[in-house]
This record gives structure tokens, sequence and C-alpha cells, in this order.
């Protein structure tokens, strides 16, 4: 305690000293501490008046030192209209300036006013600040049976190069506090403590206080989270998120018992937490949690149509100090997500980690866009570092471009949609399939080049030249064949040409059916010739040669006996003879056909399996 | 900010994805057995290259967009 005084001496000295400075005058000052959680927002509501003669349009923020580099997040908003008639509110850009002629040690933040604040005019500013790793815990050292006790650091009076008139302070707590400095005018009720109302305090008018109070919020410090975002164009983009988490509170020392924690987990590790809530959008899927191990299953997801809730348990419960990693996952559907308007497209998604109070000690956002994106670009609502990699992912060629954006303390606050934008063309989408297509195709060209080819060593041996033969005498056969069943087909024709007369008694159709038929056999007969010529010749094929003269015959054969029924029925038509006299006169031709025809199927299935 | 703003989705809807995983494969299955019935069963003499190609070019195009459908359906969109 003693050193945290003195340095705050040293500093409020220096102010004493310093010169008053620029004509706003802050007509009143509220502001809120909220120290609920281990995160510390301060809301300061601002009443800034022109009290000089020049319309000024810049408005300083002064912090010291020590607590500037704890800044995670500061806006500052005015509300337009006045009264009953009070729109949004605008938030107004704020940058680190370094104006001279200022006491040392302090920051300056300038907000830049959207209209100049002419003379005699009055403006209400509500500046929002968030510091990170501000409530040191105090003691540094606890067991598991102590509760966590915090101290915080403030000034009483509001720091400002400009005259205050009216001030006050609210720091609001969880419910318990230890001590608090006490100063005039301030007094502790229930779960807050009021500092104020101070009048009419000079520029820089510092007074430093310190409240040390119990706070048992689970104290998440994620010391690096990379989060990755994939887009594919077939309809999901895929976020995973890498945690690195630790305890940020009061280190345990002595021992763990783990019964005792079980036992009674609010007396012994009141300060430990056990589980994380994170909220995902609403049609969020395939969820997954796992670490280096596996796959972890305590977990819980609820939700409805807005949002869905995942609530996480570590391995273990967190004590301080205590460290652990994991991983979460899952896939959000890319109509919600991607967007597109006037030819680019855009991806808008939250910048921040989705779980609730965490602590950001360095964020690593990555989004990898599908292959053949181009003309990338960022925008984000607050400052960052970016850079572009390559990540070769699923069926890619050349890698997919990512974009990466680095933040160092992020706060819940940071949570905030940002987009990326660029150009896809359509057809891109097919260079996928087409790749897969490809190497199929390749498959199918390498069978046809090995059934092609002839590997065999020597082209003059005796095997070979049999085989070769072999080859020949088969190709041969299965010309004969063909040829065997496209007479085949003519008969069946004639059969059908048969069939049409009895039931429509149209003689001349038949006839021509017929003479058509006796064209085509005879061509077949002409075609079948010189085929068995080469297969007489051939001498691989003396076993074959046989059937197939026998197959031929029987062919022949079955013709004649089919052309003799076909002008029976014809005559018997042409006399007009009653059905059963047809029926008579064909019957013995019609046993021999039949059986002629099973032979020839018989042979026919005798020389395929040759 | 609205100027004609449309949300991007997948050019097939996804409910597609598995049925048409199914039936490009199974097509595809047919065509690559009558490339390999055709290349078991003709000789070298009356075998037709551009058959052959063809057969196999079709073959590969189902396969290729089956094997697509089937990688979305089970979840690896790539």
């Amino acid at each position: 305690m003693r050193e945290i005084r003195l340095d705050l001496l040293l500093l409020s000295l220096a102010l004493l000293f310093a010169p008053a400075f620029s004509d706003l005058l802050l007509s009143k000052v509220d502001r809120r501490i909220d120290l609920t959680s281990h995160v510390v927002r301060i809301t300061s509501t601002l009443k800034v008046e022109n009290a000089g003669t020049d319309p000024v349009s810049e408005v300083l923020l002064a912090f010291p030192d020590t607590q500037a580099k704890n800044i995670a997040y500061l806006t500052a908003s005015t509300i337009e209209g006045k009264g009953k008639t009070k729109s949004s509110s605008v938030s107004l850009p704020i940058q680190v300036v370094h104006p001279d002629g200022m006491p040392p040690s302090l920051t300056w933040h300038s907000v830049s006013l959207l209209k100049g604040l002419s003379k005699g005019e009055s403006l209400t500013l509500d500046v929002l600040a968030v510091f990170t790793h501000t409530l040191r815990p105090f003691p540094e050292k606890i067991t598991q049976a102590e509760i966590q006790r915090v101290a915080f650091q403030e000034s009483a009076y509001y720091l400002s190069p400009y005259v205050v008139k009216v001030q006050s302070l609210t720091v609001k707590h969880s419910g318990q506090f230890e001590s608090y400095t006490k100063l005039e005018n301030s007094r502790a009720s229930g779960s807050e403590i009021k500092y104020g109302p101070y009048e009419n305090l000079p520029s820089f008018s510092f007074s430093p206080i310190v409240i040390h109070l119990v706070n048992n919020q689970p104290f998440a410090v994620a010391q690096e989270l990379v989060r990755e975002i994939e887009i594919s164009h077939w309809g999901n983009v895929q976020v995973t998120e890498h945690y690195n988490l630790i305890h940020g509170g009061a280190h345990i020392t002595g021992e763990f018992s783990r019964l005792d924690y079980q036992a009674r987990p609010h007396v012994r590790g009141a300060s430990a937490f056990r589980n994380l809530v994170a909220k995902l959008p609403p049609r969020a899927h395939s969820i997954y949690y796992r670490d280096e191990i596996g796959n972890i299953s305590t977990s819980n997801l609820w939700g409805d149509s807005t949002k869905k809730l995942l609530e996480i348990e570590p391995r273990y419960p967190m004590f301080g100090g205590w460290r652990t990693s994991f991983t979460i996952g899952y896939g959000l559907p890319l109509q919600d997500f991607l967007f597109q308007s006037r030819g680019i497209r855009f991806l808008n998604i939250t910048f921040g980690c989705p779980i609730n109070e965490v602590v950001i000690e360095n964020l690593i956002v990555k989004v990898v866009l599908p292959e053949g994106s181009r003309d990338i670009s960022v925008s984000v609502p607050f400052a960052v570092k970016q850079w572009e990699e390559t990540k070769i992912s699923h069926l890619d060629m050349v890698g997919r471009p990512v974009v990466v954006l680095e933040k160092t303390n992020v706060v819940p606050e940071h949570n905030q949609h940002f987009q990326v934008n660029y150009k896809f063309n359509n057809l891109s989408l097919l260079r996928e399939p087409l790749m897969l297509i490809s190497g199929f195709f390749l498959l199918f060209v390498a069978c046809v080049i090995y059934v092609h080819s002839d590997l065999t060593i020597s082209k003059s041996s005796t095997a070979y030249l049999a085989k070769l033969q072999w080859d020949e005498v088969q190709a041969t056969v299965q010309q004969v064949l063909n040829i065997i069943n496209r007479c085949l087909t003519i008969h069946g024709k004639l059969e059908a040409s048969l069939r049409d007369l009895s039931r429509t008694g149209d003689v001349q159709a038949c006839k021509s059916a017929r003479k058509s038929a006796d064209s085509s056999l005879k061509e077949l007969s002409k075609e079948l010739r010189p085929v068995l010529i080469l297969l007489q010749s051939s001498s691989q094929a003396v076993q074959i040669l046989p059937k197939v003269e026998e197959l031929v015959a029987k062919e022949r054969e079955l013709q004649e006996k089919l052309m003799l029924k076909h002008s029976t029925v014809v005559d018997c038509y042409e006399k007009k003879s009653g059905g059963r006299e047809v029926e008579n006169r064909v019957a013995s031709i019609q046993q021999k056909i039949t059986a002629l025809r099973q032979e020839v199927d018989d042979l026919l299935e005798i020389i395929d399996e040759i | 900010m609205a100027q004609s703003v449309k949300p991007i989705s997948s050019p097939v809807p996804d409910a597609w994805y598995p049925t048409l995983a199914v039936f490009m494969l199974a097509i595809g299955l047919v065509v690559t057995a009558s490339f390999f019935i055709y290349e078991a069963t003709s000789s070298q003499r009356n075998r037709s290259l551009a058959r052959e190609l063809t057969t196999g070019a079709v073959a590969s195009v189902f396969l290729g967009f089956g094997s697509l459908f089937l990688l979305l359906a089970s979840g690896v969109y790539v």
C-alpha cells in the first residue's frame, strides 16, 4: 500500500503546479465505476460548456500513465436532441494526442466534436473507458479456503485539464468490501460507495483513493486466443477457436484438496470458477469442445431462435494461477454471414470471443477465404494489426488467402461486427469438382493404356505367336456370332410379321416383309463366307471350327424351314382358309423350327464358353 | 448500406447434397462397370479407342461430382 501511495502523491504534487487550460468548463461530471466483474468499466457523463469566446472542436481527456496502459476500450458519444426528442447516441472519434505544456506522466486522448461548440453552448458527452488488469489481487496469494480480495486505485476528483463545477463519483461493487479511503463527503451504502458531490475544484485536481473489496467473479484471462474463420462457398462458415486460459486472480498457495472443494465449493474455493458460457449465433451446428487429449464431454448446449448458449467445463476447476487450454469449433450457415453488394462479397462476423467476460491478452483472428478470391480488404471498427498468409487445405492447388488480424488487450466490448470484402468469380467454384474429375479420368486413361500396351519381352517366341493367333480366332468367332445373331433377329421379324398378318389380315405387308427379310439374309450369308474362310485357314481354330460350321448349317436349316412356314401361312390366307387349317399345315414345320432353335441356342452357349 | 445487399448461399441447396451424392456415385459406378466390361470382353482387333475414352470421361465426370457431393454431405466443406 505504501508504494502505491507514494507514486500517486508525486503525481498529485506535479499536478498542483500545472496551469489551467482552455476555455471549456465542465459544469457537471458524474462518474460511475463498475467493479462487479474483473473488467473495470468507468462511465463518465460530462456536461461541457464553452465559457470562452472561440468555438472549440475537441475535448481533451487525461489519464495517468499507469492507468492509461491498461485502457482496453475507450469510446465517447453524445446524444443528439434535447429533452423528449432524444435520438440515438452518436459516437465520436478519439485519438491519442501529445499537447505541449502539460504535466508529465499523463496520457491524453482527444475527442473530436461533430460540430464545434460555440460560445455559451453546452454539450453532454458520455465517455466509457474499459480497463483490464486494474484490479490487483490483494493479498496476492491465498489458500483454497480464503476469499479473493482486490485493491482498486482511482482518484476521487475527476482528473481533467478543465475546471469542474460539480462532480460526483459512485463505485458499484459486488456487495462486500474491506475498506475504502474515507474523504469528506464519502459514504458507503449497500453495494455502492459514493464520493461527492464536490464543487468548484481547480483543473488537474487529483485525490487518490484505494478501495479494498471482495471479488469472487471468474477472472478468466485468455493469454492467447486464435480464432480461425474458414469460408466455403458450398454453404458453411467454420469457426475454430483455440484458447489458452489462465485464472488471473490471486494465486493459490498450499495444497488443493479435492475433497474440500467437492464438499463445500463455495467455502473452499470461492474464487475458483468451474464453467464458462459462450454465446453462439442461433444456427450454429456441429459444435465440438476438445483439447489436446481428446473430446471433453462436460459441456451443455441450449438455445432458442436468437442464440445458442454453450456452457463448457474445463477438466478441472480453475484456481488462481492455474492454466487450461482447449479448442471450440462450430459451423455456421453461409447465408447468415456472407453477403453480396455491387459485385463485392463481404463477410460480416463478430470479432471477439463469444465467451462472457473474458479478457484476451493477445487475440489473433484469421479469416480463410476460398481459393480464387482477389482484392481482399478488411474494415474493422478499431485499430488492429493485419497481414496476409496462405493456407493449404482440402483440394487446393496454390493455397487459400488468409487475412490475419491481431489485437492485444481485448475485452467483451470489442465483440463487434467487422467486414472482410473480396471478389470471387462463381466459376472458380468449379475448380474443385474439376480436380476430382481429372483425377478419376487419369485412372481410366491409365487403364486404357495398360490394356492397349503390349508388354511381352520376346515378340517371336512360339507361345506369343500362338496367343496372337488365338486372339485373331476369337475375333473371327465373335464376328460369326454377330452375323448369326443378326440372322436370328431377322427370323424374329418374320415371325412378328406373321403375327401381324393374323391380327390385321394385310397380306401385302407380309409379302413385302418377306422380301426384305430374304434380301438381308442373302447379304448376311455373303458376309459370312469370307469370315468362315478365314477361320478355316487358321490353325488355332481346329477345335472350334466344327462347332462353328455346325452352327452355320443349323442356322441355314432354320432359315429354310421358317421361309417354308411363312409361305404356307401366306398361301392359306390368300385362299382364305380357316384358322384351324393353317394350324394343321404349319404344325409339323413349327415343331422342327422350335427344335432347331433350341439347338442353335445351345451351340451359341458352348461357343461363348470357349 | 442497404443497397441490394443479398445473402450468398451455395449454388446447390444444402438439403440435396446426400441425395445427389448417392445418385451421381451410383450412375458413375454403373458407367465404370460398363467401361471395365468393355475392356474385358473386347479383343485386340475390335476395340475402339474413342468408345473407351468417352466411357471413361462420362464415368469420371459422374464419379467426380459424386465424390464432391459425398465430401460435402459428410461435413468436409471443401
